[in-house]
C-alpha cells in the first residue's frame, strides 16, 4: 500500500537528515555550506507537506514544528535550519489567510493599531480545511526554494556598486558569498584582496588560492596583523553564519577583533548575507550562542606534558555588535543594520520566534 | 488608584475614561470627543505624568478610529465600551508579556542595577526569581522621594539580594554590574524614553562602560513626542501638577523626570516584542497612520 510506505520512507529521510545534522556539526562529516543546509531543510519541508497526513493548516503547522524542535535540538549552532522552518510557517500562514480571502498584511503582526480595533482575544486557530491549501504552500515552498537558489547570484550582481578600481578589500576566512561577490567585481575592475587566514582552521588560504586562480591579486596576513595593515584597507567585506535580530552577527572567530580595528580606522565594514541567515534570535539569549570544537586544532594532543596544565578552549563563533556595521548586502539589497527589524517582521511570524 | 497601587496609572486613566463614555450623555461624536478631551485634561490636571497623557490619547485615538465605522451614535458607543473593556484587559497582560519576554536576557550571576520604583521591572525580576536564577540587584536611592527603597523591599520579600546605592554611586558601582533593566514611564518617537531623574546619568555611565541597557515598557506608553534635549521636554511632564499650579518661578524646581536619547539604549522590551529602539517610530506609525 502506497500510504504506510510514504509514511516510512517520510521518516527514513528525516532520519537521516537529523543524524547527518548531528554528524555535521561535529566535524566528521563533510563541511556543508549554510546555503545546502537551507536547501535541504526547505526540500524535507516541502516532503513532508506532500506525504504527512495533514487535514488542516494546524495540523500541518504542529507536524512542522514538531520535526522542527527535533532537527534544532540535533545542532543548535545551525541556525539556518530554523530560519527556514519559520519561512515556511509564515508561508503557511500567508496562504491559509489567503484561503480565507482576509487581507493578509495588517493581521499578522501585533501592534497598537490592532491592539485599539480587533474586535476580540484573537485566537486564530487554523482548524478550517481547504483543499487547494496543499497545493498553494507546496507552490510558495517551491518559489522559495528557487529564490534560495539565486541568492548567491543576487548579491554578486550588487557587486560592482561597491567596490571600485585599485582599491584594497580585506576579508577573513572563507564565504562562499564573499568569494562569488569578488570573482564578480573581478570581471570589470582590478582590486587588491587581503585575506586573514582566520586561525586555527586556515579557512584563508583555501579563500586565497580560490581568489587568485580567477586573476586577483591575493595577500595573506595573520589574524595578529589585522590592525597593523588596516590603515592601508579601503573596505572590509566579510561573510558571517548568522545574523541576529538586533543587527548584530554570529561569525567566525576573530571577526570581533576585524570589526574593532575597522572601526578604529573609520573602513566601512560591509557584511555579503542572504537573506535565510536571518534569525530571530537574541545574543544574550541562549547558552546555545556558543559552540566549542576540540581544543586539539590549538594545542594537539602530542603536548602531552602543558596538557595537564593549562585549560584550552577552542570556539567557532564571535559575537559581532551592530554598532560596529556599516551594510548589510542581502539578495533583496543594501541596509543598514538598524533596519534588520523591519526585514525579520516581513520574513518570520512572532508566534514562530519560539519554535 | 489608591486602592490598587499595583496598577498602572495610565490604566487606571483609561479606566475613568471609559467610565465617563459609559455617563456620558452627548448626542454626537463631537461632542463626545470634546468631553473626552476635558476629561483627559482633568486627569492630567491631578496627575501630571506622562503615562496618563499617553493613556489619554491612546483612547482618543481609540474613539476615533471606532467612530469612523459606524455611523450610528448608540451603536457606536456600545461597540466602543465593548472594544474598551477588551482594550483593558489586553493591556493587564502586557506586564505579564513583557517579563516573559525579558526573563531570558538574566542568567545565573548576574548583576542587575536598576533605578527607582518600576512595577514593570518588578514583575520581570519576579519571573526571573520564580524560574530559580540567581542574581543580585542594586538599585538606586532615587531622590527626593526615595522610590528606590520601596523597591529594595519589594526585592528583598522575593528572597532576591538587593543593595540600595546612593544616585551619586550609579558611575561607582557600574563596573561591578552586568547589565542595566530600568521602566519607561513614557516611550518618545524617536525611541527614547522619559523616566524618572537619574535614568539620563545612569543611560550615559552605561553607554562609558559598555554595559547593556534594556529598558522593559508597556506599549501603552508610547507617546507622540519628539524631544530633541532635555529643555524639549513639555514642562507639565516635568514637574507635579501641584508644582504648576502654585510656583510662580519654574527654575528654581527640581523635574522629576529626563529624557534619554535612544543612542544610548540597547534595547527595548515591549508587549509588542523585542524592539530595537529604531523599530519604536514604526510602531507608532502603524497607529496614528
Amino acid at each position: 500500500m502506497p500510504g504506510p510506505d510514504k509514511e516510512t520512507d517520510l521518516t527514513e529521510r528525516i532520519e537521516a537528515f537529523l543524524s547527518d545534522l548531528k554528524r555535521g556539526g561535529s566535524g566528521t562529516g563533510p563541511l556543508r555550506g549554510s546555503a545546502e543546509m537551507a536547501r535541504e531543510t526547505t526540500s524535507l519541508l516541502r516532503r513532508i507537506t506532500a506525504q504527512a497526513r495533514w487535514s488542516s493548516a494546524g495540523d500541518l503547522m504542529e507536524i512542522i514544528r514538531k520535526e522542527g524542535r527535533r532537527m534544532i535540538a540535533a545542532q543548535p549552532s545551525e541556525t539556518t535550519v530554523g530560519n527556514m522552518i519559520r519561512r515556511v510557517l509564515k508561508i503557511i500562514r500567508e496562504e491559509y489567510a489567503r484561503s480565507r480571502g482576509s487581507s493578509e498584511e495588517t493581521d499578522q503582526q501585533e501592534s497598537l493599531h490592532k491592539l485599539l480595533t480587533s474586535g476580540g482575544l484573537s485566537e486564530e486557530n487554523f482548524r478550517q480545511h481547504f483543499t487547494a491549501l496543499k497545493a498553494n504552500v507546496i507552490e510558495a515552498i517551491n518559489e522559495l526554494l528557487t529564490e534560495l537558489e539565486g541568492t548567491t547570484d543576487n548579491i554578486a550582481m550588487q557587486a560592482l556598486e561597491h567596490i571600485h578600481s585599485n582599491e584594497v578589500i580585506m576579508t577573513i576566512g572563507r564565504s562562499r558569498t564573499v568569494e562569488a561577490f569578488l570573482k564578480d567585481a573581478a570581471r570589470k575592475r582590478k582590486f587588491h584582496v587581503i585575506v586573514a587566514e582566520c586561525a586555527p582552521f586556515c579557512q584563508g588560504h583555501k579563500m586565497a588560492t580560490s581568489l587568485s586562480k580567477s586573476g586577483i591579486e591575493t595577500t595573506v596576513i595573520t589574524d595578529a596583523a589585522i590592525f597593523a595593515v588596516m590603515s592601508r584597507v579601503n573596505k572590509v567585506i566579510i561573510g558571517t553564519q548568522t545574523v541576529l535580530a538586533n543587527g548584530g552577527l554570529r561569525a567566525v572567530n576573530g571577526t570581533h577583533t576585524l570589526a574593532l580595528a575597522a572601526k578604529h580606522h573609520s573602513t566601512p565594514l560591509i557584511i555579503c548575507a542572504p537573506m535565510f541567515k536571518l534569525s530571530p534570535q537574541f545574543p544574550n539569549e541562549e547558552d546555545t550562542f556558543h559552540k566549542f570544537v576540540s581544543p586539539h586544532e590549538v594545542l594537539p594532543f602530542t603536548e602531552g606534558e602543558i596538557l595537564s596544565k593549562v585549560n584550552v578552549h577552542c570556539p567557532v563563533f564571535d559575537y559581532v555588535p551592530p554598532e560596529l556595521i556599516t551594510l548589510f548586502i542581502s539578495n533583496i539589497g543594501g541596509h543598514a543594520p538598524s533596519y534588520i527589524y523591519r526585514l525579520m517582521s516581513e520574513l518570520y511570524h512572532p508566534e514562530d520566534h519560539e519554535l | 488608584m489608591r486602592k490598587n497601587p499595583d496598577m498602572a496609572s495610565a490604566v487606571a486613566a483609561i479606566r475613568t475614561l471609559l467610565e465617563f463614555l459609559k455617563r456620558d450623555k452627548g448626542e454626537t461624536i463631537l461632542g463626545l470627543r470634546e468631553n473626552l478631551t476635558w476629561a483627559t485634561d482633568c486627569l492630567t490636571g491631578v496627575d501630571s505624568s506622562v503615562a496618563v497623557s499617553s493613556g489619554g490619547e491612546l483612547f482618543l485615538r481609540f474613539i476615533s478610529l471606532t467612530s469612523l465605522e459606524h455611523q450610528d451614535l448608540s451603536r457606536c458607543k456600545k461597540v466602543m465600551e465593548e472594544r474598551g473593556e477588551l482594550f483593558l484587559e489586553k493591556i493587564s497582560m502586557s506586564r505579564t508579556k513583557v517579563a516573559k519576554l525579558c526573563h531570558t536576557f538574566i542568567k545565573d550571576g548576574t548583576k542587575i542595577l536598576t533605578h527607582s520604583y518600576s512595577r514593570v521591572v518588578l514583575r520581570v525580576l519576579e519571573k526571573a526569581a520564580a524560574e530559580k536564577k540567581r542574581f543580585s540587584v542594586y538599585v538606586t536611592e532615587s531622590q527626593p522621594d526615595s522610590a528606590g527603597r520601596q523597591m529594595a523591599e519589594a526585592l528583598r520579600k522575593l528572597n532576591v539580594p538587593v543593595t540600595v546605592v546612593l544616585d551619586a554611586a550609579v558611575g561607582y558601582v557600574l563596573e561591578k554590574v552586568d547589565l542595566v533593566i530600568i521602566g519607561a514611564e513614557g516611550v518618545v518617537e524617536s525611541g527614547g524614553i522619559i523616566n524618572k531623574i537619574g535614568t539620563y546619568q545612569m543611560a550615559v555611565c552605561s553607554k562609558a562602560h559598555n554595559k547593556p541597557f534594556y529598558v522593559v515598557a508597556e506599549s501603552f506608553k508610547f507617546v507622540r513626542l519628539y524631544p530633541l534635549n532635555q529643555q524639549d521636554v513639555p514642562d507639565k511632564f516635568k514637574y507635579k501638577a501641584d508644582t504648576l499650579k502654585t510656583v510662580q518661578n519654574l527654575s528654581e524646581e527640581h523635574p522629576m523626570i529626563d529624557y534619554t536619547p535612544p543612542s544610548l539604549i540597547t534595547l527595548l522590551f515591549t508587549d509588542l516584542g523585542v524592539l530595537t529602539p529604531s523599530a519604536v517610530s514604526d510602531e507608532l506609525i502603524k497607529l496614528y497612520l
